[in-house]
């Protein structure tokens, strides 16, 4: 019997799981599949975190750090899980770096991964240089200039495409990605303090920012910041003469037509299942949702039990997941892991 | 106070009276001019679940009014009082008045069906814009169309007998959509199309066997023979009653 911690995937759940378990004095393996950690934050550059208003390579260097520091952990980077045997309490893992481990209990923070938006050519990503996604936004902002790719001018208006490969039938995304209208409306204010000339518009069929993120976000961006919020599904993105975009589409609530010039046209990607999932499936012998993230074991009394016992899954790797809620998950894994370990010590006993 | 602008206003909320006198004073024509509220006052509860039982409109209460299909539609593009996500709104309050005043143009709907290709929510608005002309058709809201009234004549023909007649059921047609054949035959086109049938000019110069190889001899006496005796199919029987007795109670089972 083992009581090591086996923790894949070094993101915000991973990280901060790790860091739980290694706190309550236990030894962690953290298997990484990127060569830096981090997760989703740092490798696709998000600028400032929600809700903190952090920089995320300060508030996710924090995390990493703490991890690094710990010597009851073991940083495995470039590293992927290739064969899992054993049972809760006595697991044989086989490591992609040669290596293998025998440990109690197995978290997955495996993270999602985000929308492609050439899945919906519709919208013109991939047509237009001008089109681009929440990510690259970010990163657009966390260099602190913001520019039309094609010719460097200053934006006159962005416009903020939400629900961009979430809640769209016609291409099989039927859930909400949870956190893309505060980051949308985050974006718009981080947009005006940058290039206080540039007006932003959102365009939403609903408004989601749920909780404390109501008064925070939506009506920040929509009081002190002036962000245009308009009814309306964009029906497509084009090119006008004059090398501005068009987004076409229906004024729901002008019940007219509109055909509207943007400089810049932002796709609020969505989150999909990691594209690693049917591979993790097999590879940890765990069940997935019917949309294709990991699935969960009893609810209530076996929170964050996978659908094998011993094994754990949090964070994004769930369904859509904001980052506080992921590093709770983290820590609560973490819980979870050490107390069914020790439970298996006194059984045995 | 004149009203200055009644285009803002429906037609039908405006009310006046030529003659009015209230307490002694003439108040008749514009001067009496009243607008009825345009106050909602009533859902129908049960209107989304009768259009629902029309082929097309199974989907319409997934609708969230993101208004895809408005913004894909090609009669939108045309007309922009012709607004699918609007109706789909209507039919699911079952506000059904408010439909009514676009009847005569939501059967323009072509059919080209990018709003059912666009919709994240596969409502499918094709098929309810078809579910809805249908339904302004079958409860009589809109003038019934020429085809349907040609239907009827064929339907009611091959329901009696098992077969139409030609020159019956184009008569009957003609008769019912108000059409005057004596009319077409002396000043309209019905006139011209038998004068072209004319071949006695070959028969003038000669050519008898080209005459009657041209000139529908045989079929003008079937339809004068048809005119008075109006055969069945062999065996039709009861065939028809049967018939008519399904499609009723097939109708009645879908639209109740």
């Amino acid at each position: 019997m083992s009581d090591t911690v086996l923790v894949v995937g070094a993101g915000p759940t991973g990280l901060s799981a790790a860091a739980g378990v290694a706190s309550i004095g236990k030894k962690v393996i953290l298997v990484e599949k990127e060569a830096v950690l981090g997760g989703a934050p740092i490798l696709s550059g998000y600028a400032k975190l929600v809700p903190s208003g952090e920089w995320a390579k300060d508030a996710i260097g924090r995390m990493v750090k703490r991890v690094e520091d710990n010597a009851n952990v073991t940083i495995y980077k470039s590293t992927k899980v290739l064969k899992v045997e054993g049972e809760a309490g006595n697991f044989t893992v086989t490591l992609s770096n040669g290596q293998s481990a025998n440990v109690g209990s197995i978290i997955l923070g495996t993270g999602f991964t985000h929308f492609d938006s050439i899945n919906k050519p519709e919208w013109g990503f991939g047509t237009y240089e001008d089109v681009l996604t929440t990510t690259q936004m970010e990163q657009m902002v966390a260099n602190g200039k913001i520019a039309c790719p094609s010719n460097g001018r200053v934006p006159e208006r962005v416009a903020i495409l939400l629900c961009v490969g979430s809640r769209d039938r016609q291409i099989g995304r039927e859930w909400c990605s949870k956190i893309c209208c505060t980051v949308s409306t985050n974006l718009a204010m981080e947009i005006k303090e940058i290039s206080p000339t540039t007006e932003v518009f959102i365009y939403y069929m609903d408004i989601r920012t749920f909780g404390l993120y109501e008064d925070k976000f939506y009506w920040k961006s929509q009081e002190e910041f002036k962000t245009k919020f308009v009814k309306a599904r964009i029906a497509e993105v084009t090119k006008s003469v004059d090398g501005r975009l068009l987004v076409k589409g229906e004024d729901t609530l002008v019940k007219r037509p509109i055909v509207i010039p943007m400089d810049i046209v932002v796709h609020a990607i969505g989150m999909d299942p990691s594209e690693e999932n049917p591979e993790l499936s097999k590879i940890f012998g765990i069940g997935l949702e019917k949309h294709g993230f990991v699935d969960k074991g009893e609810h209530y009394t076996s929170t964050f039990s996978s659908t094998r016992r011993g094994i754990y899954v949090g964070g994004a790797a769930l369904g859509p997941e904001d980052i506080d809620t992921s590093i709770s998950h983290g820590l609560a894994m973490a819980m979870r892991a050490v107390g069914d370990m020790n439970a298996l010590v006194q059984k045995a006993a | 106070m004149a009203i200055h602008e009644k285009t803002l206003i429906d037609p039908d909320r405006l009310i006046s009276s030529d003659t009015l006198v209230v307490d002694g004073v003439d108040v008749s024509g514009h001067w009496n001019t009243m607008i009825l509220p345009r106050t909602l006052k009533e859902y129908d509860d049960g209107f989304e679940t009768h259009i629902k039982q029309f082929a097309g409109a199974e989907n319409v209460h997934r609708c969230w009014q993101c208004g895809s299909c408005t913004n894909s539609c090609t009669m939108y593009a045309q007309n922009t009082d012709f607004n699918p996500r609007y109706w789909i709104y209507l039919t699911r309050l079952g506000l059904k008045d408010e439909i009514l005043k676009d009847k005569d143009i939501i059967w323009q709907c072509v059919s080209c069906n990018k709003c059912t290709n666009i919709c994240p929510k596969d409502v499918r608005p094709e098929g309810v814009m078809k579910a809805l002309a249908h339904w302004i058709e079958a409860e009589g809201y809109g003038e019934k169309s020429k085809s349907s009234i040609f239907d009827e004549e064929f339907a009611r023909q091959c329901l009696e007998r098992g077969r139409i007649e030609d020159s019956e059921v184009m008569t009957n047609f003609y008769k019912n959509t108000d059409q005057d054949i004596k009319e077409m035959a002396l000043n309209g086109w019905l006139g011209i199309f038998v004068a072209r049938m004319n071949k006695w000019t070959e028969l003038r110069k000669g050519n008898v066997f080209k005459f009657l190889a041209r000139t529908p001899i045989m079929h003008s006496l079937h339809m004068g023979w048809s005119m008075f005796f109006k055969p069945k199919t062999k065996s039709w029987g009861r065939t028809g009653e049967v018939l008519s007795q399904y499609v009723k109670e097939q109708k009645e089972l879908a639209h109740g």
